[in-house]
């Protein structure tokens, strides 16, 4: 008995180490939240305001004045809504393809819906241009000048970007459709075009909403393909960077920013309450729908799908080819000679965007790790204000937050002055644009672990620390994995944050392909971004690869 | 005293799930905290693990307060409904984890897990991980978990409400026969009055978050105070005096002078007795068959009745009988189910 007796203190109010570690847990987390988040927003807020004389609405009657805004604006919301039906459509066709009909070959197409995610987002643009422009493949076959740049290229390329979200999505809403219903339906007598009317699209609309807003989100706040396709039809992206690149107009383009972000905050409002919805209606317990072969519905449906596939294979795959080919389109011949980048400083963007983004996904992982592990031992008053804040992110344009990072941290007033030109800065952006992904990916995590684990090692006398290592972060590992892989991935790809924080000095591969596209070396940039993609390839079957381990293990212990 | 639970008290926004509870385990006692659901018994054990926080009260260890003392400085030892093993580990880890975390050598912790194994009855399954194992195999685990530190006090969480009913009824005894053998004195939570009637040496009835009745489980079946305690250990016919005045005069002899009219008779089933009498008052209804025993419901002057005989049965439904109880089996308890505003016109 000697081992436990000592281990309780006879006096009263006495300290707890534990109470300490939570605190810190939550606190170091939440102070990156208001100075990498909150506190950049509202320098951006107070730059829109910031007129000659002080503070005032000036720069908005200025910006709401001009004609340029409101085209923009305008171009914006048709864009956004245009892309939404689009993608929405092929995303619910390619969805219910996967998920409510039976035919082979599913794997094919959901390998290739990814890939769109796997590669900046101008890489659709570049595509495009490849296929559909002057001197595309597709035109010179047909012998008409198409002209791409402008509102179809770009409405073509952001469908092609949003179309992964959409899938994903609104799969996830038909997938969890119980087959009982469909049984209780046969039986009394619902023929299928019926099942489908009153039972698939009812169950789904909260999904379709949800993938909606996600969709024009995704849209209107995309810088990549706007640059490199959109041509003269501005959007209000391409407006902040003209502001701030093109006319070094930091408050006009805080203005802009500014109105960018309402769309934004509403649509991602709107969201969350859709998902919410989603969440309540799903049953436990649940018999999952088989689909069986219905030779008309399952042909028509996997022939769409494999056509929207090949699309996709045909965009992201003409840049492949193209990056080797010697002199697009006059020598078709093929070579290497694109992979030798004679652009300033060459590959070492592409190795300085890697080092970035183990930085953000390693620091990044840790830090919503030691938030949700915090906020499960903290009152739910205080833990929910904090969640509120951590999901927040989600809702502001990596342009915006770009904008007001470089507001908050190129200003001498202030020591975080510091980090700016660094790695880390740009690693630390990086992780707060996908900041609520990633929270929330780990927060589903956290929910599944049964409260009474940690109590049992509580209770045999186990600390914060030695729960948090033995007990929870093996439970949480998949998600470990997945957030740790998300947070790399996006760090590889992204360009709207991280436009504004590069210096000659300091580059990210996204950035370095709109250089060497607007210098005319688009074989170039099809090369670097060819090696982008392969870099984000491997990353993708590593995680992969890590998620069949931790799978493979946990079936031999029967948890899975 | 060895564990005494003083005036505790929880409350949750504007729900008290603990009013001012007060109760006590002697060393190597075993006791369990019958009730139905929300009456607070799971608050109490979690108060006392250190799961909880008090909001008023003290908890004594050998007089020592434990209230400011986080869960795993106390030292005790807990086995929840959910088995809650620890999926990544197997079973000797998890055994072994209290005594890892004590610092304990690597060679002690295996003898004492190999001698824990023994004792819960599973000595093959060391290098199983809990996933493979069934219900009733882990729950054996768990408790083996929660006695490898030798705790000062084992809690019990409704330990047999998630296993089937031959399982429970098998790791029942097993409980009991540990906890006898180690003498550690135990606290159960259950809502099954059968498993608290077969474990306990002390039985602490509650209701909406107060302490009804505390007592043997002999007190608590043969002497209720309350209607609710009544009811809740078991099957009693409940009789209103003028009912029984009208039915079984001669049992109003058995009513304490201190009684009030609130009062009601509870007469056990078991302890009704039944002769076939054409002439008798009472008539047989209906008849179900549970193999060990029969149970009649009986139409008699004092309202319907429960009945149950053992043994060959001569009554048919529809059967005239005469009912027979002694005056020692009838036992006048407190109605504190009454509607309120009765009592108050009273």
């Amino acid at each position: 008995m000697s081992t436990t007796e000592q281990a309780v203190a006879p006096s009263r109010k006495q300290f707890d180490s534990d109470r300490l570690l939570t605190l810190a847990c939550v606190g170091l987390p939440l102070l990156g939240l208001v100075l990498f988040f909150l506190y950049p927003m509202l320098i951006v807020f107070l730059r829109s305001v910031t007129v000659d004389d002080g503070y005032g609405l000036g720069n908005y009657t200025q910006v709401l004045g001009s004609v340029g805004f409101w085209r923009a604006t305008w171009h914006s919301l048709v864009m956004g809504g245009a892309t939404t039906l689009l993608s929405v459509f092929l995303g619910f066709i390619i969805a219910h393809g996967l998920y409510r009909c039976a035919f082979p070959g599913k794997w094919i197409i959901r390998a290739v819906i990814v890939l769109p995610l796997l590669a900046p987002s101008l890489v659709q643009a570049l595509g495009l241009i490849f296929l559909l422009g002057r001197n595309g493949v597709i035109s010179r076959a047909l012998g008409v000048e198409i002209e791409i740049y402008g509102f179809w290229g770009l409405l073509i390329a952001n469908t092609l970007y949003a179309l992964p979200q959409a899938v994903m999505i609104i799969g996830a809403a038909l997938v969890l459709l119980d087959a009982r219903i469909y049984e209780a339906a046969d039986v009394m007598g619902a023929s299928p075009a019926r099942q489908f009317r009153d039972l698939t699209l009812p169950a789904a609309r909260f999904g379709i909403l949800n993938a909606a807003f996600v969709c024009f989100t995704i849209t209107i706040t995309d810088f990549g393909n706007a640059a490199v396709i959109g041509g003269d039809y501005s959007v209000l992206a391409t407006e902040i960077y003209s502001q701030v690149v093109g006319q070094r107009n930091f408050n006009m383009g805080a203005v802009v920013g500014i109105m960018l972000l309402l769309p934004t905050v509403i649509s991602y409002a709107i969201e969350r309450q859709a998902m919410k919805r989603q969440r309540s209606g799903q049953a436990t317990g649940q018999v999952p729908f088989r689909p069986h072969f219905a030779p008309l519905r399952d042909t028509l449906m996997a022939s769409l799908a494999l056509l929207i596939c090949a699309g996709i294979v045909a965009v992201i795959g003409i840049v492949v080819y193209a990056s080797f080919v010697t002199l697009w389109p006059y020598n078709m011949a093929l070579s290497t000679k694109h992979y030798d980048i004679t652009l300033a400083g060459g590959y070492s963007s592409l190795r300085m965007t890697i080092v970035i983004s183990v930085m953000a996904a390693t620091g990044g992982t840790l830090a919503v790790f030691l938030l949700g592990l915090g906020l499960r031992r903290l009152p739910g008053t205080v833990a929910q204000p904090i969640q509120l804040l951590a999901a927040m992110p989600a809702a502001v344009p990596g342009m915006v937050l770009g904008l007001a990072y470089i507001l908050t941290f190129n200003s001498t007033a202030t020591p975080l002055y510091l980090l700016y030109g660094t790695a880390t800065l740009i690693a630390i952006i990086n992780f707060y644009h996908y900041h609520t992904q990633s929270f929330l990916t780990l927060m589903t995590g956290f929910r599944q672990l049964p409260q009474a684990l940690e109590e049992a090692a509580g209770s045999l006398g186990a600390g914060l620390r030695r729960t948090a290592t033995d007990i929870v972060a093996p439970f949480i590992a998949p998600m470990l994995v997945s957030v740790f892989f998300f947070l790399f991935m996006r760090s590889m790809v992204t360009l709207s944050a991280v436009v504004f924080l590069t210096t000659p000095d300091l580059s990210v591969a996204a950035v370095t392909i709109m250089r060497l596209d607007d210098a005319g070396l688009t074989s170039q940039a099809a090369a670097f971004s060819t090696c982008v993609m392969a870099v984000v390839c491997a990353a993708l079957l590593g995680m992969k690869a890590t998620l069949a381990l931790i799978g493979r293990r946990n079936r031999t212990k029967g948890t899975a | 005293m060895y564990l005494t639970v003083h005036n505790a008290t929880k409350i949750y926004g504007n729900f008290t799930a603990l009013d001012s509870v007060s109760i006590d385990i002697e060393q190597g006692e075993f006791v369990c905290l019958l009730g139905p659901s929300g009456c607070g018994k799971t608050t109490l054990l979690r108060l006392i693990a250190g799961l909880t926080e008090l909001d008023g009260g003290d908890i004594l260890l050998e007089g020592e307060a434990l209230s400011d003392l986080p869960a795993r400085k106390r030292g005790f030892g807990i086995v929840f409904q959910s088995y809650s093993l620890f999926p990544n580990m197997t079973v000797a880890e998890n055994i072994g984890y209290g005594l890892k975390i004590r610092g304990a050598s690597r060679s002690e912790i295996s003898r004492r897990v190999n001698e824990l194994l023994e004792l819960v009855k599973l000595p093959r399954v060391a290098d199983n991980f809990p996933g493979q194992l069934s219900g009733g195999q882990q729950q054996r685990i768990a408790l083996a978990r929660a006695i490898a530190v030798d705790p000062r006090v084992l809690l019990l969480d409704e330990p047999l409400s998630a296993l089937d009913a031959k399982v429970r009824a098998e790791l029942r005894g097993e409980i009991r026969h540990v906890q006898r053998s180690l003498g550690i004195p135990t606290l159960m939570v259950t809502h099954d009055q059968e498993e608290a009637l077969a474990l306990a040496d002390k039985i602490i009835c509650m209701n909406h978050g107060i302490v009804v009745q505390a007592g043997t489980p002999e007190d608590l079946y043969h002497r209720p105070q309350t209607r609710f305690v009544a009811q809740f250990m078991g099957i009693s016919n409940l009789l209103p005096a003028d009912a029984v005045q009208r039915a079984f005069p001669g049992l109003m002899a058995t009513r304490p002078a201190t009684a009030q009219d609130t009062h009601i008779a509870c007469i056990r089933p078991e302890q009704i007795g039944m002769i076939p009498d054409p002439n008798g008052n009472a008539t047989v209804r209906s008849i179900s068959f549970l193999g060990n025993l029969r149970r009649l419901e009986v139409d008699s002057p004092a309202g319907p009745l429960v009945v149950e005989t053992h043994g060959a049965n001569p009554c048919r439904e529809g059967d005239s009988v005469t009912l027979d109880i002694a005056p020692e089996a009838c036992i006048w308890v407190a109605d504190d189910m009454a509607p309120q505003p009765a009592k108050e016109t009273a």
